[in-house]
Parts: structure tokens; C-alpha cells; sequence
């Protein structure tokens, strides 16, 4: 039954962006091609910091109990490279504004979905031995999806020439909370030693705020034109 | 999006068409998943002596585990802790025909009480002698392992649960666990080879002086092979063995000591498997070659058996000695020296005739027995049968080696004290008998071996452990392993002429046949009732469902931000 399972993680993990990729009228635009593209850049952008991190910063030599704050701070700087491929993916889409944003990140986490999962799915999942991770890994993914579209919106929004000063603000944090999301979910299990579940319920949470905020000023941006 | 999909692949295939090809290769091929726990589990013993079979047939095992109380136990692994063994409990699973039993023993015996332990001890031969089918293993407890035994009797003890809801709620957190080995099925192995080492003393003063034979078998038994450590049977006879070896040699280094008698010192190998290499020995020495020392003049055959412990000292013979021959002599100055020198000892002489008809011999003496020669055997056992001869119990632990008092195990062991009394029992009485001293009127309560000639304590406590260091089952030992090399080596140094002397069972009728896959690694995976999986994918179905409608009606939301920010716009 463990080819069963790897089938519920894949479905859990894949179907979402089906739902969102046919029901958010993206087929209608012919946009498979672009998502595509879209995932292309992620690569891309993925090899670059990849090269950079293993250039520009040491291992580290501590112990393995402390956590190194200052050298992941770091490392989740260059999470910004993120932002910046986002946004170039989103400059060559012509479109609206929700077009864009829906193409790039659809691209971009399915690209995510395709690199960082199905491998240790199907290693793992398939095995005799049964773990909670591969069904949190799937969930994760779910998140992630949410957690992406967020960040375009927020990246579009942020390069938006009419954007109202009195915007800049809050989308600049929400910018900054979502480069340091990763960072901040490992700061969290760290210091208050969360399980497995709970940290996964509190990633689902702070997803949740940080993509509600985004859609509320993304709303009140389209429409107070 | 399919027509796109299709394109876009079409392409990707034309090019990548090797790429897919290893792909599937790596798809297809099988997996090995990293398990909850692995350890080493050792199994019973297989074997078959003149055509008889013994122990455990099989040794593949990858079934789900249970504990011996589940309702269920056919085709699945059974685990007993040895606390709660019982052979009761043990032919009900053999009798619902289980896939495989592991028996788990705690890593320090001395934990456990004495009553279980010599429960246990009685059983060995008992699990023995039913021959079945069921892979019957060993595992030593550690910390996971004793976790998922509990898990898997919590499970199993509640399988009997009625409502459907609990069933439920139960199989969703409940682990199970798959038992997996890595080896392969056991077969026999062919041409092994048991080692026996020989060595000499000659004595002084020309051809034809009679000869003492000294034996002792080295090898060790027990229900688990990997697990016969044999400390006191029959490490202890080993020690001595050696021991005196030393200080008989020593004495013949001196021209005013060197005796009229030739010393012939043999360690036997398969001594627990009816003494395959004292027979062929025999064989070998008394019909195949022309002159050896055994067809001669051979006043008596001492074998040493089992003396680590107690304060009893048996005598074991299949004729009592006449009056005035070698033998006789030995007995009556073995009786001297325990009188006069050891008077808390309690030594009596126990004849047993040779029964030809059982099918094993009891003491090694017997194979001499049949062939003529006059032989005893010495122990502190009374019988033959007594369980501390083939037991995984009887071990030493080597930490406290040095302690000489020995720890209060519960089960057979050695004790220092008592086995260096013994030696030296042994060796006034050799003494005696070469020189001797009763009929040139000496005491007693002379002793020799004392001062420089003392019997070394700290020599047998070494020996001892390191004998006990690891098993020395006779499937374990072949010609090349360290324990053969080490003893030749150990012999060499104070005896001449150490001869290795190897038996092979015949190729069409096999005296002993042993098998292979004695030691294997077992795999703990967990693993979730197909059930669990089936829920699951309910479970997945209806979350992707309510997600699907979410989705669909985003727009609903989409309008309600609309309307809680134009407001606003308005009031701009």
C-alpha cells in the first residue's frame, strides 16, 4: 500500500495548483507556455544564489546545538533574489495586473513543487517505512502555493508607479516578511521547540496574515482608481 | 492545456529519449527505505547430527510484529521478552503457525532473577529438540527495541476492542511494525572443517613409558550459537587444560623433575556435538598410523569438563578401575589429595555404563571408552544431562574480571577461586601419580605446586575472559579463526609437536551438518494498517474538495475586501 501513499502525498501536494491553475482562468489565456517560462526563471534564479551562497559564505564551524542567527540572517538576504526574478518574470508578461501576478507565480511554485518535492516523495514516500513528514511536506506545498501568489502580488504592487505614499510603508514590510518567512518560521521552531504539526500550523498562520494583508491592499490599489 | 502539454512533451521526448529511459529504470527499480530501527538478531541452531535434525529450519522472516497475547498469530512475528517467557506461550505460537518468533534477552543477565533464568536453562534443550520450521531468533534489548516491543503490545493487547469508532481512532495512531531480514534462506554448509590441537611432554628415560592423556574440548553450546559463550563449560576445562600444561612443562624443563611419563595435552574441537573430533582422532591415531603414542602404553585418559564452579568433585567412569592399575591410582590419589589438602571439597567417583544405544555419548571419556582406552572424566557436574552444559546463560561478564570472587550471577559461571582450586587439585594429583609419592611414603598434605610452581590465579582469570570474549560455538570456529590460531599458539609455547588434526564429515554420510545464516540483521520499519491509507485518502479527497470551493468562490471574498475598502474610496 505505499505506492497508495505516495499517491494521497502526490494529490495532496499536486491537485491544489490544478484547482487554482483551472479555476483562476489562466487556461483561457493560453498560459501553460509562459508558466513554463516563469518556472525556467526559478531555476535560474535558484542556480544563481545557490553559487553565490556557496562562493560568498563559510560553513559553519559551531557546535550543533546553537543556531547560527547571524549566518542565516544572511542567507535569507539573499532570498531577495527571489523578489527580483519575480519581478522580471512579471515585467515580460504583458497584461493585467492579476495575469501577471497568477502567471509568475503559478510558474514559479510549481517549479518549487516539481524540484524540492517529488524527489523526496517518491524516495521516501513509497518506502515500507510510514512518516507524518511526507503528508506535512504535501501540506507544505499547499502553503507555499498561497505564500507565492502573495509575494507577486506584493512585488507587483511595489513596483507599481501609482502606488499611494501612504502604501509604501506596508508593503515594504510585507515585502521583508515574506523574504524572511523561511527564516523566521526556523527562528520560531528553535526557540520554542515546536513539533512538527504546530510549526506547520503556525507557517499556515503567518501565510494566511501575510497573504490577507497583500489581497487587502491589492484590492484597495486595483479599485481606488 | 492538454494540447499545449502534449506539444510541449512530444518535444521534450524526442530529445531526452535516453534521459526517460534511465528515468524509468530508476522508477522501477526496488527501494530500500531506512528503517525504525535495526539491530542484530541472532538465530537458533540448525543443525543435524547423525542424520537427526535439530532447531530452527528457516531464516528469512518480513512479517508484522505481535506480541504473544494478540488473538491473531498466524504469519506474523512473534516477540516474547525473556521475563515473560514461557513454553507454553511458546508452542502456541509454533502451533497457530507463526512466521517467526524473537525471543529478547536483556543485555545484563545479572538483571534478571534466578528462577527465570534456570527456567530457561531447562527449556534450551526443549526448544531444541522440536525441529520447526519457524525462524526462531535472539535480540539483546536495547532502548528502541524494548519501545517497540511495549508499542506492539499495546496493540496487540487491544485488538479486541468492539466498537467500530475505537477501531478506527486506533488505526489511524497506532504503529505497527514490519520485521524485515536481510539475509537469505539457510543452507548447509558444505566441507566445514573442526579443528583439534595436540601437544606433548615426553617423558625422560627411553622408549615405551606410558602416557597420560589430558583432554579438553574447547567448543561451546548453547540454543543461540552466536550466543554460547561457555564460560563454565567448557572454558573452565580450557584453563585448566592450559594451566597445567604451563606448569607440567616447567617441571620437565628440570632434569630432576622429568618424569617417566609422556604428557599428551588435547583440545578437541565439536566437543558438544557427541566429541566429532575426539572420534576422529581415535580413528586417525589408533587405525591409520603405525605407531603414535595413544596405541602404546596409555595408563589412564583424564578429560576435563566443566569445573569453574562448586564445591563438588565428580569422577565420572564407564568402568570402575581395577585394583592396582594406573587408573586405580589416580583415584586413589585424587581421594588422598582432596582428604588431606582440601577437605571442603566433596569428591565422589559416578560409574555410568556406556549406553550405545542413545544418540549422544555423555562425557568425552566414553569415546575412549569404545575404543579400549581407560578414561575418566572430571567435573563438578553430576550428570551429563544437567542443563549447564548447553546453555546461553552460562557467560562471563568481562568487565569484572579481575574481581576473583566472580559476580553472583544467576546463571552458570565461573568462579576464580574455586577454579584455581581445582587446577591446583589436579595437578598435585598428576603429580602424584608420575612421581609417585604414595608409594615412596610421601604425605598427603605435601603440597608442590606452591611459591614459584603456584597455579598463576590471574593466568586463568585471563584465560577465562578471554575465552568468554566471544562464542565459541563449533559452526563459529573454523581452521582459520583466532580462537584455533591463539590456542596453538598458547600450546606451542610450552608443548612439542603441536599438531593440528582436522575433521570433515563424510560427503555421503554425514556425522554432523551444520548451516549457515546464524547472524543476521533485522529491520524494524513502521508501517500503518492498509486501512490508515484508505482513510487518507478520504481524508485528502474531502480537504481537496472544500478546496476546490474555496477556490471557486474566491470571488466571494474578493468582493467582501471590495466592499469593506470602497467605503473608504467613497468617503475620500
Amino acid at each position: 500500500m505505499t505506492l497508495f501513499h505516495f499517491g494521497n502525498c502526490f494529490s495532496l501536494a499536486y491537485f491544489p495548483y490544478f484547482i487554482t491553475y483551472k479555476c483562476s482562468g489562466l487556461s483561457e489565456y493560453n498560459a501553460f507556455w509562459r508558466c513554463v517560462q516563469a518556472g525556467a526563471t526559478y531555476l535560474f534564479v535558484q542556480l544563481c544564489k545557490m553559487l553565490f551562497l556557496a562562493t560568498f559564505f563559510p560553513t559553519w564551524e559551531g557546535g550543533a546545538g546553537v543556531y547560527d542567527f547571524v549566518g542565516e540572517f544572511m542567507k535569507a538576504t539573499v532570498d531577495m533574489a527571489d523578489l527580483l526574478g519575480l519581478h522580471l518574470v512579471m515585467s515580460r508578461n504583458a497584461g493585467k495586473g492579476e495575469y501577471k501576478i497568477m502567471v509568475a507565480a503559478m510558474g514559479w511554485a510549481t517549479a518549487e513543487l516539481i524540484m524540492s518535492r517529488c524527489i523526496p516523495l517518491w524516495v521516501g514516500a513509497r518506502g515500507i517505512e510510514f512518516d507524518w513528514k511526507y503528508i506535512q511536506m504535501s501540506f507544505d506545498s499547499n502553503i507555499s502555493l498561497v505564500h507565492y501568489i502573495a509575494m507577486a502580488a506584493v512585488v507587483w504592487m511595489f513596483t507599481r508607479y501609482d502606488l499611494p505614499k501612504s502604501f509604501r510603508l506596508p508593503v515594504t514590510i510585507l515585502l521583508g516578511l515574506c523574504v524572511y518567512k523561511g527564516f523566521l518560521m526556523e527562528l520560531f521552531v528553535h526557540v520554542f521547540l515546536l513539533g512538527s504539526w504546530t510549526a506547520l500550523l503556525v507557517k499556515a498562520v503567518l501565510t494566511g496574515a501575510i497573504s490577507l494583508c497583500s489581497l487587502f491592499l491589492f484590492v484597495t490599489l486595483v479599485h481606488s482608481n | 492545456m492538454f494540447e499545449e502539454a502534449s506539444e510541449v512533451l512530444e518535444n521534450m521526448l524526442k530529445w531526452s529519449f535516453p534521459l526517460s529511459l534511465v528515468l524509468f529504470l530508476v522508477l522501477v527499480c526496488p527501494l530500500r527505505a531506512e528503517a525504525a530501527h535495526e539491530f542484530s538478531v541472532y538465530r537458533m541452531q540448525q543443525y543435524d547430527l547423525q542424520g537427526q535434525t535439530y532447531g530452527s529450519r528457516n531464516a528469512i522472516l518480513n512479517t508484522e510484529a505481535r506480541s504473544v497475547e494478540a488473538e491473531v498469530l498466524s504469519r506474523r512475528c512473534v516477540m516474547m521478552r525473556l521475563a515473560d517467557f514461557s513454553y507454553e506461550k511458546y508452542q502456541k505460537a509454533l502451533r497457530q503457525s507463526a512466521g517467526a518468533v524473537v525471543i529478547i534477552l536483556p543485555q545484563n543477565m545479572s538483571t534478571m532473577p534466578q528462577d527465570i533464568v534456570q527456567q530457561f536453562m531447562e527449556l534450551e534443550p526443549e526448544l531444541l529438540a522440536t525441529e520447526t520450521i519457524v525462524p526462531v531468533y535472539f535480540a539483546l534489548e536495547d532502548e528502541e527495541l524494548l519501545s517497540i516491543y511495549m508499542q506492539t503490545q499495546v496493540s496487540s493487547s487491544s485488538q479486541g476492542s468492539s466498537s467500530a469508532a475505537e477501531v478506527l481512532l486506533h488505526t489511524a495512531t497506532a504503529n505497527g511494525f514490519q520485521m524485515v531480514t536481510s539475509g537469505a534462506q539457510s543452507k548447509a554448509v558444505s566441507d566445514w572443517a573442526i579443528t583439534s590441537l595436540e601437544g606433548r611432554l615426553s617423558g625422560s628415560g627411553g622408549e615405551d613409558l606410558p602416557t597420560i592423556v589430558l583432554v579438553a574440548h574447547y567448543d561451546s553450546f548453547g540454543v543461540a550459537p552466536w550466543l554460547s559463550y561457555g564460560a563454565d563449560s567448557n572454558g573452565s576445562g580450557v584453563a585448566i587444560l592450559l594451566e597445567l600444561a604451563r606448569l607440567f612443562s616447567r617441571l620437565y624443563s628440570y632434569k630432576r623433575t622429568h618424569a617417566g611419563y609422556n604428557l599428551l595435552f588435547f583440545l578437541s574441537g565439536g566437543g558438544k556435538f557427541n566429541y566429532q573430533g575426539t572420534k576422529r582422532w581415535l580413528e586417525d591415531n589408533l587405525d591409520h598410523t603405525d605407531s603414535s603414542l595413544l596405541q602404546d602404553n596409555v595408563a589412564f585418559v583424564l578429560c576435563l569438563d566443566t569445573l569453574g564452579n562448586s564445591d563438588d568433585l565428580y569422577l565420572h567412569v564407564s568402568k570402575p578401575p581395577k585394583e592396582g592399575s594406573p587408573q586405580h591410582a589416580l583415584l586413589k590419589e585424587l581421594e588422598t589429595v582432596v582428604a588431606d589438602q582440601h577437605p571442603d571439597l566433596k569428591f565422589s567417583m559416578v560409574h555410568k555404563k556406556i549406553n550405545l544405544a542413545d544418540d549422544t555419548l555423555a562425557w568425552e571419556h566414553e569415546r575412549f571408552g569404545i575404543r579400549r582406552l581407560p578414561a575418566f572424566t572430571l567435573s563438578h557436574l553430576e550428570s551429563h544431562r544437567s542443563p549447564a552444559r548447553h546453555s546461553i546463560m552460562d557467560m562471563r561478564s568481562v568487565s569484572s574480571s579481575l574481581e576473583g570472587a566472580g559476580e553472583a550471577t544467576a546463571g552458570p559461571h565461573v568462579d576464580l577461586a574455586k577454579l584455581s582450586r581445582n587446577t591446583k587439585v589436579i595437578a598435585e594429583t598428576l603429580a602424584r601419580v608420575i612421581y609417585n609419592l604414595t608409594e615412596k611414603g610421601v604425605d598427603g598434605d605435601l603440597e608442590i605446586f606452591t611459591e614459584q610452581m603456584q597455579v598463576q590465579e590471574d593466568q586463568l582469570a585471563s584465560l577465562v575472559d578471554w575465552l568468554t570474549a566471544q562464542p565459541r560455538a563449533a559452526q563459529l570456529l573454523d581452521k582459520d579463526s583466532s580462537i584455533v590460531n591463539t590456542l596453538e599458539y598458547h600450546l606451542s609455547r610450552y608443548l612439542k609437536d603441536v599438531k593440528r588434526h582436522l575433521v570433515r564429515a563424510d560427503k555421503r554420510d554425514p556425522e554432523f551438518v551444520f548451516y549457515d545464516q546464524l547472524k543476521q540483521t533485522m529491520n524494524a520499519y513502521r508501517v500503518k494498517p492498509a486501512i490508515f491509507d484508505l482513510l487518507l485518502a478520504v481524508c485528502i479527497a474531502s480537504y481537496l474538495g472544500v478546496l476546490y470551493l474555496a477556490v471557486q468562490n474566491f470571488g466571494l471574498l474578493y468582493g467582501f475586501l471590495r466592499r469593506v475598502t470602497a467605503p473608504r474610496v467613497k468617503q475620500h
